[in-house]
């Protein structure tokens, strides 16, 4: 009897593997009426048949790309339409977080890895650990397409290293219909109107800058005293907060859970494409933003195709695809143009944006960053009471 | 003496590969910790190796330890629902027939394949305003309005409860399936209540099981956090969240070191005086 | 027929948390036809996720990762930790209790200092990350689960048997085979079911220990948090979800027959 759980066991677990083994041949022809999946199979032995219907025949294989980002940073289309233009097959690693992504870069030295694409203060650091290498701006043609607005940063302040791919602006979304006055800064997030009914994001960084905001002071303060006092301020928005978290904050505030949020770019963009009543707020205290980009890493094993994967993102028309799929700021002036009317207000940067308003987040000293994170206790654990 | 020798040789043998494992992969990184847990941080990455005690002295502040009894009490509030729950479940699967044994034990680990992500997204579905729970309840007329039940501390406890459920059923599992049922008939046939011949024996009997099924389920929930940050809106401070804030977003490693082995120190004297008081030494072979 | 009652009673209460340890799943395999981009918000009827996921062949890729891993590394788990727990029962070492203690540490040591440890570690072995390093570190964190279920099950159970086979001239192999491995098999299969489900699920340590082409199926899902996690990820959740219960079926139909 026991025997018998054991082999029916085997025989579900072995089952599940050739399942998801035969799952893994099938997609691609089971799609392949669409055109876009036959694309797929170009670099693979068996298909020439598959990859013969595209206009231009598939360039020799020039070998591997290994892209090391978060997942869902590229539209399936644009990944295969990279690998069809240029011949280089692309290997897309995943990593969870920026500190994460740093400790592998550092374990192989540099190496392994073409191309990553992670948040700025990681890079700043990455760059001072000597694990990044500088671009060839000559190797990429459409390099004069990068936003300048988002050049010249703390992470990087000659450009001599990164390509920017996208930035997030902190703003506050909330439903006009359940909030009965207007919102124009954080200070208005301490109404006790809001009681209860306010979803922020888990970034200390973020969420305390807001209250050292409100005090008119800088995200980036070394002052001890200052932090503190921003720290008491915020304690005091604690009845007010519903729920912090990181993940899928657009969903709370579109079924009512929440009437009030700070959120990231990308939730902001699919918030206000499901309901396009939704007010989006610049503070008026300041705004903070942060930016994603890309490096070649010291010891990059393929850093031509980083440098060829760069140059076709910076396309304006690949970009446009690109900032529709991703949902944050494009850094890409060119595609800027080219980007979907329905999504344009939440990808570009408003016109009389006023950019002396805008304060990027950067690196502080430890003893800040310290209390930084025992406020962020304190306050998590009052929010609970 | 030759024989006995020959067979402590013999168990030893078995035993290494995981004596192996053991000190490889347990004692490395514990060793690695408290190491690091001693050491200072470097300004942005990385640490700077000279001997500092701040961290535990850190620790010790009023606002870290409190975030430790919160830990504790959810901890010992999920063990003791998980039990609840799951020490029947085991007992009544441990005692169906041997089909639906094998059905029983199959469906049961069948939901821990899927996604944990995408487990507790479900769970946020059901405990929305005007979600699932909501409209159940108010369509029987059992409330009002919606309870606003989400980021709340009982979604935490379900939440809680519903991952860890399976350790204890299967360690329940494991233990009764071996019941010697005509012990209790036997019982019961000298007069004994169905509750007494329960108390005395097959509570007794299953009582490794329960143990380990405890142990199971108290060690994890110390440490688990990311229920708590999904389920209850991040408002619950615990320990390991703390821990993977310092080592993620604060980039403190030593003070997360000293955080993991306090917590560890904690939990290890947990388990040392329920192990006492429960006098579960006695017992044979009980870890 | 007290009888009778007691197994129903036991019968509808085996029932009911069943049905709620499904209900969340099943909310994921509903949604996973959802029309909205937003994971946990209804929108409407749609098949596109599907469409959306066959078109990726990286996430089956991520998928036949994971099973893999899963397999290899609840065997060998299943193999060491038994040994041990027989070979601790049956002749009390000295170093038994402690290395019991020592098995329970893994749980309590934070996924992201063992992952950051393995990685150092692999890299000064100089083995190459992939799923060789995968399955070590797999190895090494279900261990405990295994050993620990079945040293329950072992305690108190009659070592006569054992004795009596190898006083009749059985080897300690075959004792092993005969008696020990029969005994303890629903707690194996338990330390198994639960570390595949452990290992399934992993995504802290992973990240570490993985190489450059084997991303598992949590990775991808968890490092979707920077753009949201969509619908996509349920359908892929539901199709495992559905070939598993079908896998079952199946299974329980042969086991009728036999």
């Amino acid at each position: 009897m026991k025997k018998l759980v054991y082999v029916l066991l085997s025989l579900v677990l072995v089952t599940g593997l050739f399942a998801g083994c035969g799952n893994a041949q099938n997609p691609a022809q089971e799609v392949a009426p669409g055109g876009e999946a036959a694309q797929e199979d170009a670099g693979e032995e068996n298909s020439p048949a598959d990859s013969a219907p595209a206009e231009n025949p598939a360039p020799e294989n020039k070998g591997t790309f290994t892209l090391f980002t978060w997942e869902g940073m590229f539209p399936q289309e644009v990944l295969d339409g990279f690998e069809q233009a240029t011949g280089y097959k692309i290997n897309y690693s995943v990593f969870d977080t920026d500190e994460t992504m740093l400790t592998k870069l550092e374990v192989a030295k540099g190496g392994d890895y073409d191309l990553v694409i992670a948040d700025d203060y990681i890079i700043e650091t990455a760059i001072a650990q000597n694990l990044v290498q500088k671009i060839d701006k000559s190797k990429i043609a459409n390099y004069a397409n990068i936003n300048s607005a988002f050049q010249g940063q703390f992470y990087d302040p000659t450009d001599e290293y990164t390509v920017p791919y996208g930035s997030g602006v902190q703003t506050i979304v909330y439903d006009p219909e359940r909030v009965d006055f207007e919102i124009t800064g954080y200070s208005d997030l301490w109404d006790e109107r809001l009681a209860d009914n306010i979803g922020i994001i888990a970034n200390y960084r973020v969420i305390n800058g807001m209250a050292l905001k409100t005090l008119g002071r800088s995200y980036n303060t070394n002052d001890l005293a200052e932090i503190r006092e921003a720290g008491d301020k915020l304690i005091t928005i604690a009845p007010n907060i519903r729920l912090i978290k990181d993940d899928s904050l657009e969903a709370e505030l579109l079924t009512g859970e929440i009437a009030a949020g700070v959120m990231y770019t990308s939730q902001v963009t699919m918030a206000k494409l499901e309901n396009p009543n939704l007010k989006v707020v610049f503070p008026k205290e300041g705004i903070g933003f942060g930016i994603m980009a890309g490096f070649i890493p010291s010891n990059a094993p393929n850093s031509d195709a980083a440098h060829a994967f760069l140059n076709y993102i910076l396309d304006a028309q690949n970009g446009a695809k690109c900032f529709e799929n991703l949902g944050y700021y494009s850094t890409n002036a060119a595609a800027d143009e080219l980007i979907n009317p329905d999504y344009k207000e939440f990808l570009t940067l408003p016109e009389d944006f006023e950019q002396d308003n805008m304060e990027m987040i950067g690196n502080i000293s430890d003893e800040a960053n310290e209390l930084h994170s025992t406020i962020w206790v304190e306050f998590t654990a009052a929010c609970g009471q | 003496m030759k024989v006995k020798n020959r067979a402590a040789k013999s168990s030893l043998l078995m035993a290494m590969p995981m004596y192996v494992f053991t000190i490889l992969f347990t004692f490395g990184p514990l060793i690695y910790m408290f190491a690091l847990s001693f050491m200072r941080r470097q300004a942005t990455w990385g640490v700077i190796n000279e001997f500092y005690a701040g961290n535990y002295l850190r620790i010790l502040e009023p606002v870290f330890s409190g975030v430790f009894a919160e830990s504790f009490k959810l901890a010992l509030i999920t063990t003791f629902f998980v039990t609840l729950f799951g020490y029947p479940f085991g007992y009544f699967m441990a005692k169906l027939p041997p089909k639906h044994k094998n059905r029983a034990m199959l469906l049961m680990i069948v939901p821990f394949w899927t996604n944990s992500l995408m487990r507790l997204y479900g769970w946020i579905i059901i405990f929305r305003s005007n979600g699932i729970l909501d409209s159940v309840l108010i369509a029987l007329h059992l409330s009002e309005k919606p309870l606003r039940l989400l980021y709340t501390y009982p979604a935490v406890v379900v939440g809680m409860v519903y991952v860890l459920l399976p350790f204890m059923i299967y360690s329940v599992y494991s233990s009764a399936e071996k019941l010697d049922w005509s012990l209790v008939e036997a019982a019961r046939d000298l007069g004994a209540s169905k509750t007494y011949a329960f108390l005395t024996i097959s509570l007794r009997l299953t009582m490794p099981g329960l143990l380990s099924g405890i142990i199971l389920t108290f060690i994890p929930s110390m440490g688990l956090y990311f229920i708590a940050d999904i389920l209850g809106g991040n408002k619950v401070a615990l320990v390991g969240s703390i821990i993977q804030e310092q080592l993620l977003r604060a980039r403190d490693w030593p003070f997360a070191a000293a955080l993991s082995v306090a917590l560890m120190a904690a939990t290890s004297l947990t388990l040392y005086l329920y192990r006492r008081i429960t006098r579960s030494e006695d017992l044979e072979g009980l870890v | 027929m007290a009888k009778k009652r007691g197994i129903s009673f036991s019968g509808i209460y085996l029932t009911l948390i069943l049905i709620i340890m499904y209900v969340p799943i099943v909310l994921v395999v509903i949604f996973s036809f959802n029309e909205s981009k937003i994971s946990s918000l209804w929108g409407g009827f749609s098949l596109n996720w599907y469409g959306e996921l066959f078109r990726d062949r990286s996430m089956f890729e991520a998928l036949r990762n994971s099973v893999v891993l899963g397999l290899l590394s609840s065997f060998s788990a299943a193999v060491i930790g038994t040994l041990a727990a027989t070979g601790l029962t049956r002749y009390k070492l000295k170093s038994g209790k402690v290395m019991e203690y020592f098995a329970t540490l893994p749980i309590m040591i934070p996924e992201i200092i063992m992952g950051m440890v393995f990685l150092t570690f692999f890299s000064l072995l100089g083995l190459p990350f992939g799923m060789v390093t995968l399955v070590i570190a797999h190895t090494s964190f279900c261990i405990p689960y295994v050993f620990l279920m079945v040293k329950a099950r072992l305690a108190g159970l009659d070592k006569s048997y054992v004795e009596a086979a190898r006083d009749l001239g059985a080897s300690e192999l075959r004792a092993f085979y005969d008696i020990t491995m029969p005994l303890a098999m629903p707690a194996i299969v338990s330390g198994m079911l639960l570390s595949f489900a452990m290992s399934f699920d992993d995504v802290i340590i992973s990240v570490f220990v993985t190489g450059v082409n084997t991303n598992t199926l949590p990775m991808k899902i968890y490092s979707q948090i920077k753009t949201g996690v969509t619908p996509k990820t349920n359908a892929l959740c539901a199709l495992i979800f559905v070939v598993t219960i079908f896998l079952c079926a199946l299974s329980m139909r042969i086991s009728k027959k036999k």
